[in-house]
């Protein structure tokens, strides 16, 4: 596929009218009240979707080279990845599991203590 | 893409030796240079100044050293120190050694060794010299003006209270983030688009996988170290208290930032110098190099595993039980692709051919100083061992090891290695291999010693010390003397080869690669034809004939592979 | 290929690239390691966000009561609405209508200025409540010690995309100036098409800002 491709028109309109019914749909959402998780996973499932639409069609990534989708990938998944491994430290601060506290053997008492 | 690509006839391009005009003299006045897009020239002028930076690092490293000949105060006091060794620290990270290989030598190599006329984007390349160059300004400017004391990691909250030129310095770091990434994005678009006819992936020099590897490192973790030093000056000047514990923020979660940028630039600053020791021994060793797909591999599975370990640095830190053992555990994982390496390369000299020349002596010393290195490092990883030896010198010889004995070593064999081709001068090869000698020496005993002081308990950046250490503490600093000789002897007898050195050949070495197929200096286009490439490029066995071929037609239209 | 391979039409090919379209891929993929760089960059302060939200999960909802979503909605619209308008100006480019590409490009940069100026407002009607990032903080309204810092990072966050807007502004307009000269055809637009990417990913950052801001319960 060339990077040359003229997207048609009818991707462009159907694409920014997507994003807005999404849009409506993400406020709407948020004014229903969903319980505590699903709250966050509702609005971040929406917001990736208009993303994902936006990078297809409107940066014209489904018709692209594959390398500068490999590039938007790679972005995201370091992403996560630093996300991820930072909150194994913050989630999980006041939760030890006693790798330092170990007693250590207790010394033997015939041992020729000076 | 249409693919009828009409059939092109290939002949032998001789290359001229000794050429008249050649790209440091293709155009002439200071103007020519200060706004040349040549890659080439940019390279030089980025040598120049990595050079010039190492040399100031080395003069604080020099009084840091000669301060510590005694227990107490010797010639300079405790803030005094606490200065210069943080701009030791950040001169020779963020001026000498990130820019030092990628930079310098890659910039003039990297469209030769592919076959391009330049890097994809030269006024980018030209810009980041220059950001680069505002970036050592705003670094010389907090020197003066009070200088900075809180280490090169900048840690919270020290550093939102310390009374220093902070925020000048890490703007200064902030603006060198951009020099480097651009680098990166022209290095990688360069590999992915301008590659020479035949020239595939498999045909790649592993200098240019290693700067590839690079260039993905600095693409994907120096915009974090750019918001990290963004929110600290945020934080200095407004309060925001993202990390100051006093105004409720977490100085933890500044280390993770931190180090999410400065553990993978770790790899930044070693594997492109992996890629010029894989040069170095296939060229001396002549032979093919063993294992070319788990090298070329290799340093992209180190860019990828280098971002999974930052917390290695944190152990003592107070994050959380469950992530030290998991970093701990993750460590371990980076010896994996670096041990290959380092087989790999032992097993092309094995049997090989072996010439001692300069270059090939900086490789083996490399072999030797990066592998103490590295094994250190494992014993660092282990997360028991660490808390005893967190903060000592143990690291400080550890890092030296890696980053002196591993990049700067493979920088200055590199540098040899490619000098008769970027200068068109031969150097004193006697000279060379006795200062490579004096510097192996210098090194040795310059940072063995501070192995054995840190797993005595030798605090790292301590102005004091007792005094069961002094005549450690004082080998360490002779050692440093002699380092400094064999580089005054290093710059003697280059600067001599520039100003009478005899005239170079094209190809020095009998290498393969195709930096080699073209005269010495290069031209100003690099190429006078479009080369071919139809070998690998350590496929010493084939004729050298067949690597200088081009395509026959007075005006190219073919497309690119 | 659509093009000719005449040498006015190849006027603008660099030496050093062998024909257009190796040019044309060359700058795309280098746009899109620069946007790589500006997600990681929005990235960092994504994570500020997230480990804070995670220990402060009722100082969020608190704080986000202050944060107007009818605003905020119709900036996300404005911007999507932008977005359609650029996408318009380089399918302009590639037809060679260099009218109507300037216009598209006009639109763009007048919804990025309302855009600005509701921004505007929201920050202005902020500072007389008295929420300022950082120490100048002096809000009395949200009943939690670390208000101050999820205004922070609303700040850091909201005025690192302005800033992305104003700079989207400048290339635009400079785009503008070009399209008017006849800079543009459908062999050569390369400018067009990454400063269109580079808007895009303004827009894009904006999509995940809106609910993760303003849309808190």
């Amino acid at each position: 596929m060339s990077g040359h491709h003229i997207i048609p028109m009818k991707f462009l309109l159907g694409t920014a009218g997507a994003l807005f019914v999404l849009t409506a749909l993400t406020v709407a959402v948020h004014y229903i009240h969903i319980p505590a998780p699903f709250n966050i996973i509702v609005a971040i499932g929406i917001a990736v979707l208009k993303a994902s639409l936006v990078a297809m069609f409107f940066m014209g990534l489904f018709w692209d080279k594959k390398i500068n989708t490999i590039a938007l990938m790679l972005s995201v998944v370091f992403f996560v990845l630093m996300v991820g491994v930072t909150m194994l430290d913050t989630m999980f601060r006041d939760k030890p599991f006693g790798i330092y506290d170990k007693a250590p053997a207790p010394p033997a008492t015939t041992s020729a203590a000076p | 893409m249409t693919n009828t690509t009409k059939p092109v006839a290939i002949r032998e391009f001789p290359v001229e030796e000794f050429p008249e005009t050649h790209y440091l003299n293709a155009t002439k006045g200071l103007k020519s240079w200060m706004l040349t897009l040549d890659h080439k020239r940019i390279g030089l002028m980025y040598l120049a100044s990595v050079i010039f930076f190492f040399f100031v690092g080395g003069l604080l490293a020099l009084a840091l050293r000669l301060e510590l000949w005694e227990p107490a105060q010797n010639f300079m006091d405790a803030e005094t120190y606490n200065r210069v060794f943080t701009l030791h620290g950040a001169v020779m990270i963020f001026l000498f050694i990130i820019p030092s290989i990628p930079a310098a030598l890659g910039n003039i190599f990297l469209p030769v060794m592919l076959g391009a006329k330049d890097v994809a984007f030269p006024r980018l390349n030209l810009a980041s010299f220059y950001i680069y160059l505002g970036g050592a300004m705003f670094t010389l400017y907090s020197m003066a003006h009070g200088g900075i004391d809180t280490g090169w990691t900048f840690y919270t909250p020290y550093s939102t209270n310390s009374g220093s030129a902070v925020i000048s310095m890490t703007f200064g770091v902030f603006i060198m983030g951009f020099s480097s990434i651009l680098t990166g994005v022209n290095f990688i678009t360069t590999v992915h688009k301008m590659r020479a006819p035949g020239q595939t992936w498999g045909k790649l020099p592993l200098f240019v996988w290693s700067l590839y590897a690079t260039g993905v490192i600095q693409v994907l973790a120096t915009p974090v170290l750019a918001i990290t030093l963004l929110l600290l000056i945020m934080e200095r000047t407004l309060g925001i208290g993202i990390f100051d514990p006093a105004l409720g923020g977490d100085p933890v979660l500044f280390q993770h930032f931190f180090w999410f940028y400065s553990h993978p630039a770790v790899y930044i600053m070693i594997v492109p110098g992996f890629g010029i020791i894989s040069e170095l021994i296939s060229t001396f060793s002549r032979k093919v190099i063993f294992g070319y797909w788990a090298v070329a591999l290799s340093s992209l599975a180190i860019a990828f595993i280098g971002f999974l370990v930052w917390g290695h640095h944190m152990f003592t830190s107070g994050q959380s039980e469950l992530s030290t053992v998991v970093f701990s555990f993750l460590t371990f994982f980076v010896g994996l692709p670096t041990g290959i390496k380092i087989m790999n390369w032992v097993a092309t000299m094995y049997r090989g051919s072996i010439w001692l020349a300069t270059p090939m002596l900086y490789a083996i010393e490399f072999l030797f100083l990066f592998t103490i290195g590295g094994l250190t490092g494992i014993m660092l990883g282990a997360l028991s061992v660490d808390i005893h030896l967190h903060d000592t010198y143990y690291v400080v010889a550890h890092f030296h090891y890696v980053m002196m004995g591993g990049t700067v070593f493979a920088f200055l064999g590199g540098l040899h290695y490619w000098w008769p081709k970027f200068t068109g001068k031969m150097y004193n090869e006697t000279l060379a291999k006795i200062a490579s000698v004096i510097l192996f020496i210098g090194f040795n005993m310059t940072f063995l010693p501070q192995f054995v002081m840190g797993s005595q308990g030798m605090p790292r950046r301590y102005f004091g010390y007792l005094e069961q250490f002094q005549t450690l503490h004082q080998y360490s600093t002779v050692g440093s003397w002699i380092l400094g000789v064999g580089f005054l002897l290093v710059a003697y007898y280059l600067i001599v080869s520039l100003v009478k050195g005899a005239k170079a050949p094209s190809n020095p070495w009998g290498g393969r690669s195709l930096e080699w197929m073209t005269s010495s200096p290069m031209p100003a286009h690099n190429f006078e034809h479009v080369p071919v490439v139809i070998h690998g490029p350590y496929d010493h066995h084939q004729p050298i004939a067949e690597f200088r071929m081009g395509i026959d037609a007075p005006h190219h239209d073919t497309t690119h592979a | 290929m659509s093009h000719t391979d005449s040498m006015s039409a190849n006027a603008h090919v660099q030496h050093h690239f062998v024909d257009s379209e190796q040019q044309f891929d060359s700058a795309k993929l280098g746009m899109w390691l620069f946007l790589v760089t500006e997600v990681l960059f929005f990235g960092g302060l994504f994570v500020a966000y997230i480990v804070y939200r995670a220990w402060n999960p009722e100082l969020f909802t608190l704080a986000a009561t202050q944060l107007d979503t009818v605003m905020g909605g119709i900036n996300t619209l404005v911007l999507i609405g932008s977005s359609l308008t650029m996408a318009l100006a380089i399918r302009y480019a590639q037809l060679n209508d260099a009218k109507k590409s300037f216009w598209m490009l006009g639109a763009t940069i007048a919804a990025a200025l309302v855009f600005m100026v509701i921004k505007y407002f929201e920050y202005t009607h902020k500072f007389h409540l008295g929420i300022f990032p950082g120490e100048a903080y002096t809000f009395t309204g949200i009943d939690h010690p670390k208000a101050h810092i999820f205004f922070s990072i609303y700040y850091m966050m909201t005025g690192l995309h302005g800033i992305h807007v104003l700079i989207g502004i400048g290339l635009i307009g400079w785009l503008m100036v070009k399209t008017k000269r006849g800079a543009f055809s459908a062999e050569y637009y390369t400018p067009v098409e990454i400063t269109g990417l580079y808007w895009h990913l303004v827009d894009l950052i904006w999509i995940f800002l809106f609910p993760l801001l303003y849309l808190i319960d």
